[in-house]
């Protein structure tokens, strides 16, 4: 133990005299849940709430903390809104209506918005000290968060020993459709463990995976600063912990967005599973796994109200991109590949449709590229937008009176065809690139 | 005559003889040079080619995408090309070297005026190289935004900025090495000064509702609502 505690000072040197002194006076604990309040200060009383009313009505005996990343108060400036009132100081014990246990509050205090990775390791480093044995992380801008979220994230972790707990949303058909058609098929194809929601900004941890990856040294890598909960489950499973994934209840998230914002999220999205599969190829490469994830709740959930999604736009947006990226394509593709879209990218709107089969081989051309490094990696991630423009398109017209069997079902072909094709991914994985030399 | 005709020949003979004599250890100092110089270019190529092999050099210049120059321009890898080019400069100099040992008259001014351009186009090339990497990189940068923003004209617009950055390149290449230097850079501010000029005007004159629009696009909101699509995530 000893041992233990030692390397856990040493990982930790990082954290400021501040923060530790506050960890310190708090003691161990049982339960930790994480928010990022900076830069959320209008959300951040509401989901501060959120957590303590959870404390009080599902761990009242339980010893428990909220670690929120927040903004370093200026000479001048007014108190950030807190849902906790009646508490004063950093370290404030909240009130209780029905809890038994002091629920502590720690303040990480930020003078610059922190990256998502750099408050993930801050929360990884605070839920280590505190010897944490089940943590979730949250965030404040989620509208709707509910106090009855976060004993969904924290059960399977507390008392059915899971590593790493993944949220199931009830979504609306066409919302996360990055997610449906290339992050889950292909991160269970590659690491044989399907969970839907990698890329989410709510999930549990226990404190073995958590002090797994905060001794790992890629907190500097721009993908793992971006978007730190893929990578966290993805170690997971490619470790071997045991992961699984709880229904929350509904995400009220917009069904759609500016074009602007969209490419921003896949390239960081795209990016960081390209990462991931890159870190850990080690494990894929060689080994063959197939695991069920255990789900806790409802599975798949789809609403169906109208959008103002502008589906003309988005082909138009496919087309343009495709033509006008084409010598970068033609470095990327392989030529077969290539050749097929060039084939399509000439079809009317109504008869265009984005083939599972060419959609994967396509994916996987671009993860080898990556491998390559055949150009900037930012611009090859890039590159893809496009085509998945095409993909969204297709599937919008192909799913545009779907029930929501069907597009599980749709979904679980596109699974099968990722694993189907992994042969070809590891082939083009291992093929020395071709240098004129 | 018979007699003075076999001194004269007698004569070329010794002075020719005189000048074989004079030349010849000259001629194999040359060789042997040339041929150190050789040995001494194709150790420091294996010894580069070993030292950059470590620090990964390739898979960098493939990141910030100089491979796709050199594959363009149909040249090797990063680690062949600099490794061949320390080679070539390597036995160049020896070569110099060897041919000023010749001490042939007028040759020596000439090889010392190579000696001295060295520096001057090695820096010029230099120049060239990370203008054409620039160009390359910002050209290739511009045309996803512009395609993944959706703008009509990616692709031209791209061209632009790989056309002005080319240009400004090759100018101050050909400042550096002293070739054309004034009327390179005079030709490089006519044409950019034009540029700058026409587009000013026809915005400004000619395209003010483009102009109005564009201005819109990206600072006001109104455009966004008819850009939809799902959210990704």
């Amino acid at each position: 133990m000893e041992s233990d505690s030692s390397f856990t000072l040493s990982e930790n040197t990082f954290l400021s005299d501040d923060l530790l002194r506050q960890l310190m006076d708090v003691g161990e604990v049982d339960l930790l849940v994480g928010i990022s309040s900076h830069q959320n200060e209008k959300t951040a009383g509401h989901a501060l709430q959120a957590v303590e009313r959870m404390f009080q009505r599902h761990f009242t005996r339980q010893r428990a903390v909220i670690v929120d990343a927040c903004a370093e108060s200026k000479e001048g400036d007014e108190p950030a809104p807190s849902g906790l009132s009646n508490v004063a100081g950093d370290n404030r014990s909240l009130s209780e209506q029905n809890a038994l246990r002091t629920i502590q509050q720690v303040k990480l205090k930020f003078t610059a918005p922190p990256s998502s990775g750099v408050a993930v390791r801050t929360i990884l480093a605070a839920a280590d000290l505190l010897r944490a044995r089940a943590c979730a992380v949250v965030s404040p801008r989620t509208a709707g968060l509910s106090p009855d979220w976060i004993p969904n994230l924290l059960t399977p972790i507390y008392r059915d020993k899971f590593d790493f707990v993944a949220p199931l949303y009830i979504r609306h058909k066409f919302q996360g459709l990055l997610a449906r058609n290339l992050l889950y098929p292909m991160s269970q194809a590659i690491f044989g463990c399907g969970i839907r929601e990698l890329y989410s900004e709510e999930w549990g941890f226990s404190s073995r995976l958590g002090a797994a990856c905060l001794s790992q040294d890629i907190w500097d890598e721009e993908p793992i600063r971006a978007r730190p909960e893929a990578w966290m489950g993805i170690s997971a499973m490619s470790a071997d912990f045991q992961c699984c994934q709880s229904f929350l209840g509904q995400k009220l998230q917009a069904t759609s967005g500016s074009g602007t914002d969209i490419v921003e999220i896949f390239r960081q999205a795209v990016s960081s599973l390209f990462w991931c599969i890159e870190s850990c190829q080690a494990e894929w490469l060689i080994g063959e796994r197939s695991e069920t994830v255990r789900t806790f709740g409802l599975e798949h959930a789809l609403t169906d109200e109208p959008t103002n999604i502008n589906r003309g736009r988005i082909f138009e947006m496919f087309q343009s991109g495709v033509r006008e990226l084409e010598p970068i394509l033609g470095t990327i593709l392989d030529p077969e590949t290539h050749a097929e879209i060039k084939n399509i990218v000439s079809l009317p709107e109504a008869r265009f449709r984005f083939g599972t089969k060419l959609w994967v081989r396509t994916v996987y051309d671009f993860a080898a590229s990556y491998h390559h490094v055949v150009m900037t990696r930012d611009h090859l991630v890039q590159a893809l937008t496009p085509l998945y423009r095409g993909m969204t398109f297709s599937f919008l017209a192909e799913h545009s009176q779907s029930s929501p069997d069907e597009m599980e079902a749709a979904s679980q072909e596109l699974c099968s065809e990722f694993q189907h094709q992994k042969p070809y991914l590891k082939e083009k994985w291992k093929a020395k690139l071709e240098v004129e030399s | 005559m018979t007699h003075a005709i076999f001194l004269g020949l007698e004569q070329a003979y010794y002075n020719f003889a005189g000048m074989l004599a004079d030349f010849f250890p000259r001629f194999l100092v040359m060789l042997i040079i040339m041929a150190i110089g050789l040995l001494v270019a194709v150790a420091l190529k294996y010894a580069l080619r070993a030292i950059l092999g470590f620090t990964n050099l390739d898979r960098g210049s493939s990141e910030a995408g100089a491979s796709r120059v050199f594959r363009n321009a149909h040249l090797p890898a990063m680690t062949v090309l600099l490794s061949r080019s320390l080679f070539w400069l390597t036995w160049f100099c020896f070569i110099l070297l060897g041919l000023s040992s010749l001490g042939l008259a007028g040759f020596q001014v000439e090889v010392l005026r190579g000696f001295h351009f060295l520096p001057q186009l090695s820096v010029g090339l230099l120049i060239l190289f990370v203008g054409l990497m620039t160009a390359n990189f910002l050209s290739q940068a511009a045309l996803l935004a512009a395609v993944n923003a959706g703008h009509a004209s990616a692709r031209k617009f791209s061209w632009l900025i790989r056309f002005l950055i080319w240009i400004l390149t090759i100018s101050m290449t050909l400042e550096e090495l002293g070739v054309a230097g004034k009327t390179a850079v005079s030709a490089f501010s006519i044409m950019f000064g034009a540029l700058m000029l026409g587009l000013a005007i026809s915005f400004g004159l000619g395209g003010q509702e483009i102009a109005r629009k564009f201005l819109e696009k990206y600072l006001g909101s109104a455009e966004k609502e008819h850009d939809r699509e799902p959210n990704p995530l």
